[in-house]
C-alpha cells in the first residue's frame, strides 16, 4: 500500500530534486535556466518544504525554507501529488508577476527531467542519455529510500533497523557516491561518502545500479557475481535493501 | 603460502544463477554467508572428511563452520555412517516406521536432563514452531516472548514485519525483549497476564554481527520462576548449542530445567533429524497438534542420532570441543595482538564467536577472515564459528599459522591499526 504523504515526499525530495543534477548534467537543461536568477519555496501541507533556487546557470535544491520569489502552496501530499501527476495546479501565494517562469522555463525543465526519468529501449541505446538516467535513478533511489525509512509505516520499521552510522554507497564507473545516513532511526541522503562509514555497498557499473535500481536484475545473484559489493557493517545494508525493495513500488 | 583460486566454483555458480534463485541461496550462499569479499571464497564443495572439505577446485579447508554446526565428530564419521548404511539396508522411509524411533527416543529421554518425550522432525524451524503451537495448545493463550536479535529459523512468525512475505497477521503475537534483561521481560510479562503462552530463547544469547554473551549468574533461575508462576512454557531454542554446551542439554548446562527443549544440528552430525524434547505436562498438547511430514520419521537419521549420541557420550563430547575452543582462540588472540589487533572472543568455546575490535564496522575482521580463507582456513565473519571433535593440534597449529600470515597481510593493508 502506497502511502500519499511518503509519495508526496518522494516527489519533492527524490524526484523533483533532480532538477539540481540535471541542469549540471544536460546542456540542454543548463541552457533554459542560463540568464535566470529565482527562488521558488514548495510549501506542501505535512510535507517538508523545498527551496529551489536558480542562480548563475545553476539550480540548487535544499530542504527547509529561505529567501524566495515564488511560493506554491499545496493544500496536501496529495494536492501536490495531483501536480505531479499533471492533473493539478499549485495554488501561488507569492510572486505573481513572475508565474510565467512556471509556465514557461520551469514546465520545459520539469519535461526534460521527465526525458531523462523515463527511458525507452531506444533512448537507452544512447551511451550519454543511459548514463545520465543511471545517475538521475540512482539519485532518486537513494533519496526516495529516504523519505520511505521516515514516513512509510512499513518503511520506518525497517529504518528504525538500521544502526547509526553512515552507509557509503558507490556506483563506479562514472556513478555517484552518495551516503546515508542513520540516526536514531531517521535517515538522510547526503552527495558523497563520509570517510568513516560502517558499512559500504559498491555498484560495479552504471548498469548493474539501474538494473537493480529499476528492477530486472536481482541484488542477491549480483552479491554472489560480485557486481555489487557489500562489506562492513552487514545489518546495515541488510535493512537498507528492505527499503530499497518498496522503492521499486513507490517509483513505478 | 600460496592463497587459492576457485576458478571451478565460479563456474559452477554461474550455471547455478541461471537455474537457481540467487545462485546458492539461504546461509550457504555468498549473499547471507557474508562472502566478503566473494572472490576470497569457494562456493561449492567436491568432498569432506573428518575436519575438512573440499572445494571442486581441490582447495582444502579446515571447516570451523561446520556446515553451520551439525559437523560434530568430524565429516563421514565411520560410526555414525556405518549405522546409517546398515538401517539402510533394512528400510529408510517406509510406511511403517522402523523401531529404531523408539531406540533413539529411549536414549534422548535418558540423556537429555527434563526429557520424558520425544517428537522428531527435520529442521531446527520444524520444532521451534513445533514448540510455540504446542505452548499454545497447552496454555489456550497467543502470545510468545522473544529475544531481540535471536534466530529460530525462517517460519513467518519468526520473522518481521518489513521483511518480504511477512504480513502484519504473521508476527502480531510477537513481544521482543532484550537479553538478560529480567526486568523488561517481568514487566512485559506484567502487561500481558494471561496472554503468552510462550517465552522462547537460546540457552546464551548467539546474535550475528555482535559478541555472543552468556547468561548472568541467577538469570534463568529467575525467569524460570517467572514463567512457571505465571503459566508459560519456558521452550528453550537450543538447534544451535545442543550437544555442544552439555550431552544432557544446554538448560542443564545452565542450571535449569526447560518446559519443551528444541535440538537438530549437532543430533546426528549432518544426518537430518530435529527433536523436540519436553516434560510430561506438554505431552496431551504436543499430541493434540497436527503437524508431520513426509520423511520425519525415515529410519537412517535414527541410526545416525543414535551412533552420534553414544559417541558424544563416550568422548566426552561437549568438554574435549570447549578445550579445543579454548586452545584455539587463545591461541589467536595472541597472534592478533602481536599485530595490535583486538580480536574479541565471546560465547562458549566450543561455538565461539570472535571479531577484531579495532573498529565497529567489521571491515578489518572481515578483510582477515577473507586472508584466512584465501589460505585454507573456513571462518565466516559474521556468525559464530564451531569446533568438532576431528580437529587435531596440526590442524589448531596451522591454524595459529595462517592466522599469522593473515593478520601480517591486514596490517600491511592498515599499518595504522594498533
Ligand atoms: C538457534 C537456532 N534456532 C533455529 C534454527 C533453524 O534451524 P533450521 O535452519 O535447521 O531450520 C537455527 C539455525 O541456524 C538456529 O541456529
Amino acid at each position: 500500500m502506497l502511502d500519499d504523504l511518503t509519495r508526496g515526499c518522494i516527489n519533492l525530495h527524490a524526484i523533483l530534486r533532480n532538477l539540481e543534477d540535471l541542469c549540471d548534467l544536460d546542456p540542454d537543461a543548463r541552457g533554459i535556466i542560463m540568464n535566470k536568477n529565482l527562488s521558488i519555496l514548495f510549501a506542501a501541507k505535512s510535507i517538508p518544504p523545498a527551496l529551489l533556487v536558480f542562480a548563475k546557470g545553476k539550480c540548487k535544491m535544499t530542504r527547509g525554507t529561505g529567501h524566495h520569489d515564488i511560493k506554491l502552496f499545496f493544500k496536501s501530499p496529495q494536492h501536490f501529488n495531483r501536480m505531479i501527476d499533471g492533473l493539478a495546479s499549485p495554488i501561488p501565494l507569492k510572486g505573481f508577476t513572475k508565474i510565467s517562469f512556471l509556465t514557461g522555463e520551469f514546465s520545459k525543465l520539469a519535461e526534460r527531467l521527465a526525458y531523462f526519468l523515463k527511458p525507452t529501449p531506444q533512448l537507452l541505446e544512447d551511451e550519454r542519455y543511459s548514463e545520465i538516467n543511471t545517475i538521475l535513478t540512482a539519485y532518486t533511489a537513494f533519496y526516495a529510500l529516504a523519505e520511505i525509512g521516515n514516513n512509510d509505516p512499513i518503511g520506518k520499521l525497517n529504518a528504525a533497523r538500521i544502526a547509526d552510522g553512515t552507509v557509503g554507497i558507490r556506483v563506479l564507473n562514472g556513478g555517484p557516491e552518495i551516503s546515508l545516513i542513520a540516526k536514531g532511526g531517521k535517515l538522510e541522503i547526503k552527495k558523497g561518502i563520509e570517510p568513516e562509514a560502517r558499512a559500504f555497498m559498491t555498484f560495479d557499473s552504471l548498469d548493474t545500479a539501474s538494473g537493480i535500481l529499476n528492477g530486472g536484475l536481482d541484488s542477491y545473484a549480483c552479491i554472489g557475481n560480485g557486481s555489487l559489493e557489500i562489506k562492513g557493517y552487514i545489518p546495515m545494508v541488510d535493512n537498507m535493501n528492505k527499503l530499497l525493495a518498496q522503492v521499486a513500488a513507490y517509483l513505478k | 603460502m600460496e592463497t587459492y583460486k576457485y576458478t571451478k566454483s565460479r563456474e559452477y555458480f554461474n550455471r547455478a544463477l541461471k537455474v537457481i534463485p540467487a545462485g546458492i541461496y539461504g546461509h550457504l550462499g555468498p549473499a547471507e554467508g557474508c562472502f566478503i569479499p566473494v572472490a576470497a571464497f569457494p562456493f561449492f564443495s567436491q568432498k569432506a572428511q573428518g575436519a575438512y572439505f573440499w572445494d571442486v577446485d581441490g582447495n582444502r579447508f579446515i571447516d570451523y563452520m561446520c556446515a553451520y554446526g551439525p559437523n560434530v565428530l568430524g565429516y563421514n564419521d565411520a560410526d555414525v555412517d556405518a549405522a546409517a548404511l546398515k538401517q539402510l539396508e533394512m528400510g529408510n522411509c517406509v510406511t511403517s516406521p522402523s523401531p529404531i524411533m523408539v531406540e533413539l527416543a529411549e536414549l534422548l529421554v535418558d540423556t537429555v536432563a527434563m526429557a520424558d518425550w520425544v517428537f522428531f522432525a527435520k529442521n531446527g524451524g520444524d520444532v521451534t514452531s513445533l514448540a510455540l503451537m504446542t505452548a499454545r495448545a497447552a496454555t489456550g493463550r497467543s502470545k510468545v516472548i522473544l529475544i531481540k536479535g535471536g534466530y529460530h529459523g525462517v517460519a513467518p512468525w519468526t520473522q518481521k514485519l518489513g521483511y518480504p512475505g511477512i504480513t502484519e497477521a504473521d508476527v502480531i503475537n510477537n513481544i521482543y525483549v532484550e537479553w538478560n534483561n529480567y526486568n523488561q521481560l517481568e514487566a512485559a510479562v506484567k502487561e500481558n497476564t494471561g496472554q503468552i503462552a510462550c517465552l522462547m530463547a537460546t540457552p546464551y544469547h548467539h546474535p550475528v554481527f555482535e559478541d555472543n554473551k552468556l547468561p548472568d549468574v541467577g538469570y534463568w533461575q529467575k525467569v524460570r520462576k517467572l514463567c512457571t508462576d505465571q503459566g508459560i512454557v519456558l521452550a528453550i531454542d537450543d538447534v544451535r548449542c545442543g550437544f555442544r554446551l552439555d550431552v544432557a542439554g544446554s538448560d542443564n548446562y545452565f542450571g535449569f530445567k526447560a518446559d519443551l527443549i528444541c535440538f537438530c544440528k549437532a543430533l546426528a552430525n549432518g544426518w537430518n533429524l530435529s527433536a523436540l524434547c519436553g516434560i510430561d505436562a506438554l505431552k496431551e498438547a504436543v499430541s493434540s497438534v497436527m503437524y508431520t511430514g513426509s520423511y520425519w520419521l525415515s529410519a537412517m537419521p535414527f541410526a545416525a542420532a543414535i551412533a552420534t549420541l553414544s559417541k558424544l557420550k563416550k568422548l566426552n563430547g561437549p568438554q574435549v570441543m570447549q578445550a579445543t575452543g579454548k586452545q584455539l582462540t587463545a591461541g589467536l588472540q595472541k597472534i592478533a595482538a602481536n599485530y595490535g589487533f583486538d580480536l574479541a572472543i565471546s560465547g562458549v568455546p566450543s561455538l565461539f564467536y570472535m571479531r577484531i575490535a579495532n573498529d565497529d564496522s567489521l571491515l578489518l575482521h572481515q578483510e582477515w577472515v577473507a586472508e584466512c580463507v584465501k589460505r585454507g582456513i573456513f571462518f565466516t565473519n559474521h556468525h559464530n564459528q564451531f569446533i568438532n571433535l576431528a580437529l587435531t593440534n596440526e590442524d589448531i597449529e596451522f591454524t595459529h599459522q595462517v592466522a599469522d600470515e593473515a593478520f601480517q597481510a591486514v596490517k600491511k593493508r592498515h599499518p595504522e591499526v594498533g
